[in-house]
């Protein structure tokens, strides 16, 4: 029993970390339309930067954090307006294969900066378990659910009320529109990469603070894209809840079903469930199937 | 509209033509006679080179009608090569079933799984697609990684070299006579497919599938019938690499390798029959590039570790970057515009 707590826990915090990389998948979907396929690479770039900062040029965490963050903005802002700019208004194809161009120069770029295949972050939070209950769980995981949760609702706060946040709203409903009424639309692309490369580098940090950095967090990537998937491509609020749902489903997966078929099934879970919300409800549990014109 | 000028169609016959003038003609001999006498003139190490070239091509040409002429875009290519290889390696080495048979079954192989794969496409597209085939990918690979006791898991399996008609294909040249052939047939019939009916459904699919429907085009039959000819051409690719390499496993069919499969397509100009040809000769002359020149920078200059495993991937990546922003027409536009100036020299147009 205390075995299947373990696993409904740890599921729900990384699927938390999950939700908040899909956040930043669905914020540039929504808003440019560009789906981002370079977010594992973008995750391990940011969590190497991470490592660079507090590990090799040693700076305390309350200044290195920072550091990371204004990085990712800097990298958000470059990668939009040099890579994605000029390709405005591409046919979807063209726009999926430059976001896989850029994976593959981010990784050769990892890998060209810090050589070593694996590294470990500097401890973040307190290192005392928890205890809830017979299940024995990590502080790191309590905090990285606590700040998933706080940054979900700065960003619904963020687009409810903020005039920067609502403008983005518009562009996901209507470009063109936005545009007329005098609101810089490559602006908002512009800002909606920063966001979304902010929201790589938090769930970055977390991911590699729980665990060790190495090249396995690019596969963190992809299963963010099976939370999309699952939650609906334009629907925040599908990707937090399907971000648990993925994650829970791996751990319990990956505990119980291991033994009856082949070892690595943990990792498989995630693309299983693609390949079924594709068969059965394509656009997701929240997802808006619009309506095709000729 | 492409002939020089003072040649004119009498008929549908000249019309249809592929080479037409007798330049081309003569270009074409001339290329036919240097690739036939190929193994006389490049060592072991260039012939490998140009094995794995034309194997590109043949996958390239594969997702290069499901792609570049249905719509489709599949990001799990390598997958379906990885298919058609097992399926052959088991044939042969297991049941000996002669090369000849076997090769076209891990294509038909490759072509169903394809089909199934491509089945949420009568509902998504676009990005939805594209996840749905990377999935796709890892299901497939998880499979063949872990059925130990039929694709020998990631130990990975020997192959028996290809044999017809009780010759053994073991040299690199008498590998290149094959895989020639090969990729000859696929070239000539892409490029007929993308002239029949099938191929003008492809493309009115591509460009507004709805529109396609209301036209009368049965989206089921055509968008499963790219899915199957891409995938049977990866398979047969597949199948190639398996007897060419000789000793196959899951990682010679990397995500990578599916990615670099799509980069090809764009690189060369996507619907053209020429495109994925150049795509595949850049890509991979890249890459013998890029693993010759590597070590010679890597003493000459003293670089930093991540160099060597570094370079490759941020190279790659930047070319596949460019092309998009700069030329996203590819080289086959290139070559277009080359073959206008050189018709109408020495007038520009």
């Amino acid at each position: 029993m205390s075995e299947l707590l373990q696993f409904v826990i740890t599921g729900i915090t990384v699927g938390m970390i999950y939700s908040l990389i899909a956040l930043g998948f669905v914020l540039v979907w929504k808003s440019s339309g560009v789906a981002n396929l370079a977010l594992g690479q973008l995750i391990l770039l940011f969590s190497w930067f991470a490592y660079g900062m507090l590990s090799q040029a040693g700076l305390p965490a309350y200044i290195g954090l920072p550091i990371v963050i204004i990085f990712s903005l800097f990298l958000g802002w470059v990668v939009e307006r040099i890579i994605l700019r000029p390709l405005i208004a591409q046919p979807i194809l063209s726009l999926i294969t430059v976001t896989l161009g850029l994976s593959f120069f981010l990784e050769g770029l990892v890998s060209f900066v810090w050589p070593e295949s694996q590294a470990t972050l500097p401890r973040l939070f307190p290192q005392t378990p928890i205890y809830i209950g017979t299940a024995v769980m990590g502080q790191e995981y309590l905090w990285a659910a606590i700040i998933a949760l706080l940054l979900f609702v700065l960003l619904t706060l963020y687009f409810k009320y903020n005039k920067m946040g609502i403008a983005m709203r518009a562009t996901a409903d209507d470009q063109k529109a936005v545009q007329a009424c005098g609101i810089p639309v490559t602006k908002i692309f512009s800002r909606s990469w920063m966001l979304a490369c902010v929201l790589a580098a938090v769930s970055g940090v977390l991911m590699s603070s729980i665990g060790s950095i190495n090249h396995g967090l690019t596969s963190a990537g992809l299963k963010s894209f099976s939370v999309v998937i699952l939650g609906g491509l334009d629907s925040f609020g599908g990707a937090m809840i399907a971000g648990p749902i993925i994650g829970l489903a791996e751990n319990l997966g990956g505990g119980y079903l291991t033994p009856l078929t082949w070892p690595g099934v943990r990792e498989v879970i995630p693309f299983i469930i693609i390949v079924l919300v594709m068969f059965i409800k394509p656009y997701g549990l929240f997802g808006e199937q619009r309506i095709e014109r000729i | 509209m492409d002939l020089p000028a003072g040649t004119r169609n009498f008929s549908y016959a000249e019309d249809m033509t592929i080479f037409r003038t007798r330049t081309q003609k003569f270009l074409l001999f001339t290329l036919a006679a240097a690739l036939l006498t190929a193994p006389l003139w490049f060592g072991n190490y260039w012939l490998g080179v140009a094995n794995l070239i034309g194997i590109t091509i043949i996958a390239a040409t594969g997702l290069n009608i499901l792609t570049g002429y249905c719509g489709q875009l599949s990001i799990g290519h390598a997958a379906f090569m990885a298919v058609g290889a097992f399926t052959s390696a088991i044939l042969t080495s297991r049941f000996e079933v002669p090369f000849l048979i076997a090769l076209p079954v891990a294509g038909i192989v490759a072509g169903i799984i394809g089909v199934l794969v491509g089945i949420p496409s009568l509902r998504v597209k676009g990005f939805y697609l594209a996840i749905s085939t990377i999935a796709a990918y890892f299901i497939i690979m998880w499979v063949i990684n872990h059925w130990n006791n039929v694709t020998g898991g990631f130990m990975g399996m020997a192959v028996p070299p290809a044999e017809i008609l009780g010759i053994n294909l073991t040299t690199q040249s008498s590998q290149f006579y094959l895989i020639l052939a090969i990729t000859a047939i696929v070239i000539f019939g892409a490029k007929n497919i993308a002239r029949t009916r099938v191929g003008r459904a492809f493309i009115a699919v591509r460009d507004n599938d709805l529109a396609a429907e209301v036209m009368g085009i049965n989206l089921f039959n055509y968008k499963l019938l790219a899915f199957f000819i891409g995938c049977f051409l990866a398979g047969i690719a597949g199948a190639l690499t398996a007897h060419w390499v000789g000793f196959i496993s899951g990682e010679n069919f990397s995500l990578t390798e599916s990615i670099l499969y799509v980069g090809m397509i764009i690189i060369g100009g996507m619907g053209s029959a020429t495109g994925p040809i150049f795509g595949a000769i850049f890509i991979r002359l890249l890459g013998e590039a890029v693993t010759r020149l590597v070590p010679i920078m890597e003493n000459s200059l003293s670089l930093p570790a991540g160099f060597a495993t570094g370079f490759g991937p941020m190279l790659f990546g930047l070319v596949i970057i460019l092309f998009l922003v700069l030329e996203p027409r590819g080289l086959h536009h290139r070559w277009q515009l080359f073959k206008a100036s050189y018709r109408l020299w020495p007038f520009s147009y």
